[in-house]
């Protein structure tokens, strides 16, 4: 039987896998900085109108980190969509190129400007694209936010 | 025995057919050895192959009689990934460039790396071709 076995054996291994160059994917990355969106966006409104030095400073940054932090968002996006998903993809979600185009326009529009809203559009978008991207690898996982 | 003449003497075999049986266990060894050249046992991984080859499936890969192994189109081949070349890859010929280069596809496209990501692969590259699954026993089959 061990001879028998020893005969059989492979003596190689052949790969049929997938992968990117790295093949780590996750719309997570692109939900954290949609969610980094969102918080600058309350934290603008709690801050009101002040017109005092240190307010207007405060403001500046906010809207530099909403701004930076939108564009990453788009960027993350960008990586699932030029780089995970495939034709075959879309052919069984023909809605695929529709949900990044909205969301794309979305991040510019939280970069445009500074309501909430916007965040949480761009956050809902963004499960969207979760939910795709999780049926696509055939696992059950649940859309959740850090904040 | 009687020494004949015109023989070559007395040196009688000290077994009849002995000389026959080197000869069948040196073309057996032969034989034995070209098909270990030949052949290779591979074992298959991840399922880019898939429903032609599924991950656990082992197979004969024919590396051409006598000369190097040439694809073709439609063949399921065993070769390197270019970006890698300690990594053998299985994928199906989809088709070959003016330039003698085999383009590669998995059978199971969406969830497979080919030369969709990483280009064709130079001629001489292709180690053989996938046969035959030896195993799993209900599998057994030709490899098309």
């Amino acid at each position: 039987m061990n001879l028998v076995s020893r005969i059989l054996r492979p003596s190689r291994v052949a790969f049929a896998h997938c992968d990117g160059p790295c093949g780590v994917y996750d719309p997570a990355s692109a939900r954290i900085a949609a969610e980094a969106v969102l918080s600058m966006e309350k934290k603008l409104a709690a801050l009101g109108d002040g017109q005092d030095l240190a307010t207007q400073n405060t403001r500046g940054r906010f809207i530099a980190i909403k701004e930076q932090q939108a564009e990453l968002a788009k960027k993350e996006l960008d990586i699932l969509w030029h780089d995970y998903f495939k034709p075959e993809h879309l052919e069984k979600y023909p809605n695929l190129h529709d949900t990044f185009w909205k969301a794309a326009k979305l991040c510019s529009k939280n970069k445009t400007e500074s309501d909430p809203a916007n965040g949480e559009a761009l956050l809902a978008a963004i499960e969207e694209v979760h939910k795709i991207f999780w049926a696509t690898k055939n696992r059950d996982v649940a859309f959740y936010r850090a904040s | 025995m009687a020494n004949r003449r015109g023989s070559t003497g007395d040196r009688t075999p000290p077994f009849p057919f002995a000389g026959a049986i080197l000869l069948a266990v040196a073309i057996s060894a032969a034989t034995v050895a070209w098909a270990r050249w030949r052949f290779l046992r591979v074992a298959i991984e991840g399922g880019s192959m898939l429903p032609t080859l599924a991950p656990g499936d082992w197979v004969v890969v024919d590396r051409g009689p006598f000369r190097d192994y040439r694809p073709r189109p439609g063949d399921v081949i065993l070769g390197r990934d270019p970006r890698a070349p300690e990594r053998e890859i299985v994928k199906r010929v989809d088709h070959i460039d003016l330039h003698g280069a085999a383009w590669l596809l998995g059978d199971n496209p969406a969830e497979s790396t080919d030369s969709r990501q990483f280009g064709a692969l130079p001629p001489g590259a292709a180690a053989g071709r996938v046969r035959w699954r030896y195993w799993p026993p209900s599998r057994i089959s030709r490899v098309r």
